[in-house]
């Protein structure tokens, strides 16, 4: 204890007095950590929330089941209850229910509607009606004996106007229904799922609703006491083949597991912002230590142990990191309420609905914030606290030449940059463990590291090669910039590291976004082709659960004289805990007007095979996923049809998550069942005088024919629709690299004031012996291009080197996608010269700082 | 107060000059008063303990200062309240700086330190080379020409100090504490270096010291005490 509180006093007098003179610094430094921190931070809360929301109404649902059983791809008879009457394993049964209907008359937001059996459900799930007493007993009697009665969320009732004894006119996807609310539901169980915005009716009426008579989502089975495993295995088996035994957080588990990969790439992607703070405090305790050299072997002449004054160094190192962190909660406090709500809208477009209402502060995620902040400030302060401890006492007498010793480092810092980035290229062929790309962010850090350790020598040759040239167009500006930067290149390349980091994610995200959405809007032109698309109302939001009526399919011909029409079903399936759909497509009329994406088979003889109905076509999710490739069979149980095909092709699609396997609908009704129709595309069969008008004609004959049971969108307005949701997912990203790049420009402002105060005494010589202000401020100005040429220059090459290595890697890994590689010249062109202009006007505090100390000073120093 | 006054044509005339600092609520004296008068072609020592005032005195004739009161004019230019333009063309043309502690630049070698005024100034490379070549070789610096600078002794380094700070050709040398950092032999060889560029070019030369080794050279020595100048008005 005594030996702490003397270190603390020492730590006090040594440390935090010199950081309190050099003020500007160490807040600029804490500045960068904490909006690192604040970036990580904020993501991890805002995806947890997410998760944690998604998990509390998959657990409400699950209630307190112990298995589950499903019809993969389609609805269950409720006769199969009857199974359960008398099982012997089975003690208890339930079934359930759930669509999205939303309050009539358009527009209104969908909410989630359950359909449960009271009576059989009470054991399961917890919800109750609010107040109790007699008036809950009659809201819930009401339930059971009342058709087309409700039980609201308060906050949902109030959304909607409507209290209880209140009526509610409520649109499903073919019909609409008057509803009486006849009671409120508690805040708990159910009625938190989906941030509140649920309706409980009974089944019964959800099926009158849904027109599902006899069909249940599935059915919830509680096991007798003691039930062995053996007996469960039995009661898989008992049942038809088209059913299966789930367990009930199957849902949740595959959910989670989508959204985690998700979590893992804005995690790294947000620690970057962290990793560009891990350069400036790097370099602000660096500084410290060459700084105060003397002072040290003074200490070490003193009696100072070595092992103190790399603690000294290292207590630096977490001081800066703990004053980050805490600055970093009010930042990201503000942040994380942007980054919710897109973060949850992503989610929701691209794996599984979430509703997030409240931010859960998570102790665990903030623990990890400040894990990862204090550590990642520790590892920065570690090698210049290893320096410091290897200061002789003898400095404090004789000071050594340090040019040498930054030569020495500048050699050996290539040498490991080398050995980084071979480490680099036999990390990237690795396959990922456990489904996430580990080898892969290893390669892509160690490719960071391996530039940023390359910057001292490529500073040193660039000023070295221009050495000659340049000061005769510069001038003597140039000409001492130069000179000064060879002699830093050690120190500053922590903070050209800095930037090359961010350079380089800059570019590679641009490199990443762009291809991405070029193969998006390919993808788009030719895959979501159409003039019209038509599914049934709120198609969308229950997943093409509810086919179009079919006095509709066969109606629709009719009205659309002048068009092809390409029918599809989807259906919503999983393999393992990975959910896909399988789309039934008129497949000959397609081919006529549309095409796939092509990955792997050759198209032109692939698509006579594909409209015969010869196998199927998979998205290269779903091979990379399941692993199943063109040869191999994809097999399935469809609402009771047992689906072998074999794989004909693979093809790209980005769809939700992208697990997608096409068949001919035509040849799906013939071999298996009639899937019906989920959906209908239109196009024009011979291009029309005027497209714009005939669509409209045809518009308005299906509104006027059946607008309250059908949805309709254009073509040109859903591939708009598609392309803005691609925008908007990386929008985040967007953020997080702006971040990036203002804790890089921090950097470089920090290392340039740095340089210069600690050149003050040159810097007044050369005002002393004529040089001007206006040639004191070139010179820094040419110091700043040099560093940030050199930033610019060796990120953009990193940044290419990282293109590869996202879309090939990274995404294939987590995500199972990848892209045709194009490089957006433009936006690069156009924002490289602007970071440029950025960076340079990081270089204006230094240009202050240059001019702080009076030039008379020179002569009171000795 | 001791008024300084020159027979000859004065290159520095300094009437009541003052210097006085801010420092926190109260305010230090740098040099009160000051009237001096220096000829051109006199080499005048100027004496006087630490925190006497005399690198102030140095600074102001330098242009590096600007004075609190006063009129000061050094070389025919009037230096009280000049825009900073004005300044770095005056330390350009006018005077040239000898420090304590060299002040060469460690970034550059012995020729380019030289060379670094005449650069700055605008005038052409090669001409600034030659005159640079040639002030080395007049210092016994020529095989040094292309060492760095920081890797010269103590006295090569003031030597080199000294060719810079006359590579303009100025009118005036203003010298503080040369020989500070030096031990006695280059203390004496770097003063009987700036007596002869006094000697031989006509160079003014005004060393601040603490040390008797210029007292011999010297054709005045004033003594400065507290900020004001208290020896006899006109030396040796």
């Amino acid at each position: 204890m005594r030996r702490l509180i003397s270190f603390l006093r020492l730590f006090a007098g040594f440390s935090l007095r010199h950081a309190m003179r050099h003020g500007g610094r160490t807040v600029a430094v804490v500045l960068g950590i904490a909006l690192g921190a604040a970036v990580f931070t904020s993501v991890r809360l805002a995806v947890h929330a997410s998760i944690a929301s998604f998990t509390r109404s998959m657990d409400f649902f699950a209630g307190s089941a112990d298995r589950v059983v499903v019809r993969p791809g389609g609805l269950l008879p409720e006769e199969t209850l009857a199974r359960f009457y008398t099982h012997p394993a089975v003690r208890d049964y339930s079934v359930l229910s759930t669509t999205y209907v939303r309050r009539e008359g358009g527009g209104a937001e969908p909410f989630l509607l359950i359909g449960i059996d009271p009576l059989l459900d009470r054991g399961f799930r917890s919800w109750r009606i609010e107040g109790g007493g007699a008036q809950a007993v009659e809201a819930w009697l009401d339930l059971l004996r009342e058709p087309h009665t409700i039980l609201l969320t308060a906050p949902l009732a109030r959304e909607l106007g409507a209290q209880t004894g209140a009526g509610l006119a409520l649109e499903h996807t073919s019909r609409t229904a008057n509803f009486r609310v006849t009671g409120l539901l508690a805040p708990l169980g159910l009625a938190l799922v989906e941030g509140g915005r649920v309706g409980i009716v009974d089944i019964a009426t959800f099926q009158e609703l849904t027109g599902l008579h006899g069909r249940v989502d599935r059915i919830d089975l509680k096991f007798r006491r003691g039930v062995t495993p053996e007996e469960i295995e039995a009661l898989a088996r008992e049942l038809p083949a088209d059913l299966q035994l789930q367990s009930p957080s199957a849902a949740r588990e595959s959910g989670t597991a989508m959204i985690r990969a998700y979590q893992l790439n804005l995690s790294v992607l947000s620690f970057a912002s962290l990793f560009v703070g891990m350069f400036l405090v790097y370099s602000l305790v660096a500084l410290n230590v060459a700084a105060r050299r003397r002072e040290l072997a003074i200490l070490r002449a003193l009696g100072a142990a070595p092992r103190t004054l790399f603690r000294i160094f290292l207590a630096e190192g977490a001081l800066l990191g703990l004053l980050g962190w805490l600055l970093a909660l009010p930042i990201g406090s503000v942040l994380v309420r942007y980054l919710l709500e897109a973060v949850s809208r992503t989610i929701t477009t691209l794996f599984v609905r979430v509703r997030v209402e409240e931010l859960v502060l998570s102790t665990a995620e903030l623990a990890v914030s400040f894990a990862v902040t204090l550590g990642t400030s520790l590892v920065a302060a570690w090698q210049p606290a290893h320096e410091a401890m290897r200061v002789s006492p003898r400095e404090a007498m004789d000071m050594i030449a340090p040019e040498e010793r930054r030569r020495e480092s500048a050699r050996s810092a290539a040498l490991l940059a080398l050995g980084c980035l071979a480490a680099c290229a036999a990390l990237l062929p690795l396959p990922p463990t456990g489904g996430v790309p580990l080898a892969g962010y290893l390669a892509v850090l160690l490719l960071f590291l391996g530039f940023a350790l390359l910057s001292p020598l490529l500073l040193e040759r660039l000023a070295a090669g221009l050495d000659g040239s340049l000061p005769r167009l510069a001038g003597p500006p140039a000409l001492l910039a130069g000179r000064a930067v060879r002699q830093g290149a050690v120190r500053t390349a922590v903070s050209v590291g800095a930037l090359i980091t961010a350079v380089a994610l800059f570019t590679a995200l641009v490199i990443m976004v762009h291809s991405f959405r070029r193969t998006v809007e390919i993808w788009v032109r030719q895959t979501v082709s159409g003039d019209l698309f038509v599914t049934a109302k709120m198609g969308q939001v229950n997943r093409f659960r509810f086919p179009i009526p079919e006095e509709i399919v066969s109606e629709l011909p009719r009205l659309a004289a002048g068009f092809d029409l390409v029918e599809s079903r989807r259906f919503l399936l999983e393999r393992g805990n990975f959910p896909y759909e399988f789309e039934a497509m008129g497949m000959e009329t397609f081919f006529r007007h549309g095409d796939f994406l092509w990955l792997e088979g050759d198209p032109e003889t692939l698509r006579p095979r594909v409209a015969s109905g010869e196998g199927v076509l998979v998205s290269e999710v779903f091979a990379a996923r399941t692993g199943r490739r063109p040869g191999d069979r994809f097999q399935a149980r469809i609402e009771g049809s047992l689906v072998d095909l074999p794989i004909l092709g693979v093809v790209r699609d980005y769809r939700t998550d992208g697990g997608i396997v096409f068949y001919s609908h035509r040849h799906f009704k013939e071999r298996f069942h009639d899937p019906r129709w989920s959906g209908v595309r239109f196009f024009f069969r011979d291009p029309p005088a005027d497209p714009e008008a005939e669509l409209a004609r045809l518009r308005g004959a299906i509104v006027a024919a059946w607008g309250d049971r059908l949805d309709l969108i254009g073509g040109r307005e859903l591939r708009g629709a598609v392309l803005r949701i691609f925008d908007e997912t990386f929008a985040v990203t967007t953020v997080l690299l702006v971040i990036a790049l203002a804790v890089a420009a921090l950097g470089i402002a920090t290392t340039l004031t740095v340089l210069v105060l600690e050149r003050s005494r040159q810097l007044n010589t050369i005002l002393a012996v004529g040089g001007s202000p206006r040639q004191i401020r070139a010179m820094i100005f040419w110091e700043a291009a040099f560093l940030v040429v050199v930033g610019e220059g060796a990120g953009l090459a990193c940044g290419f080197l990282l293109s590869g290595a996202l879309i090939q890697v990274i995404n294939r890994q987590s995500f199972g996608w990848t892209f045709l590689y194009t490089v957006d010249w433009s936006s690069l062109g156009l924002s490289l010269p602007l970071i440029l202009a950025a960076a340079l006007g990081a270089a204006l505090p230094a240009v202050r700082a240059a001019f702080r100390q009076p030039p008379a000073a020179l002569l009171r120093q000795r | 107060m001791t008024d300084a006054e020159a027979p000859l044509e004065p290159i520095v005339c300094a009437r009541n000059l003052t210097r006085i600092y801010p420092l926190g609520s109260g305010t230090v004296t740098g040099v009160e008063g000051v009237n001096l008068d220096i000829a051109r072609g006199e080499f005048v020592v100027l004496k006087g303990p630490s925190g006497s005032g005399k690198s102030t005195l140095l600074a102001l004739l330098a242009g590096l200062d600007a004075p609190s009161a006063g009129e000061l004019t050094v070389a025919g230019r009037r230096l009280s309240g000049r825009p900073p333009g004005d300044l770095t063309r005056f330390r350009r043309e006018a005077v040239g700086m000898v420090f304590q502690s060299f002040n060469l630049l460690p970034t550059l070698n012995v020729l380019e330190n030289v060379c670094l005024p005449a650069l700055l100034a605008g005038r052409d490379e090669r001409e600034a080379r030659r005159r640079a070549e040639e002030l080395l070789e007049r210092l016994g610096l020529s095989g040094r020409a292309r060492h760095p600078a920081d890797r010269l002794s103590g006295g090569e380094m003031q030597r080199v100090a000294i060719a810079r700070a006359v590579i303009n050709g100025p009118a005036l040398v203003l010298a503080d504490e040369p020989t500070g950092n030096l031990d006695s032999k280059n203390g004496t060889a770097v003063i009987e270096l700036l007596a002869r560029l006094n000697r031989e070019d006509g160079v003014t030369v005004l060393l601040a010291t603490h040390s008797d080794l210029a007292d011999g050279v010297a054709t005045r020595t004033l003594s400065i005490r507290d900020g004001a100048l208290v020896s006899p008005p006109c030396g040796a």
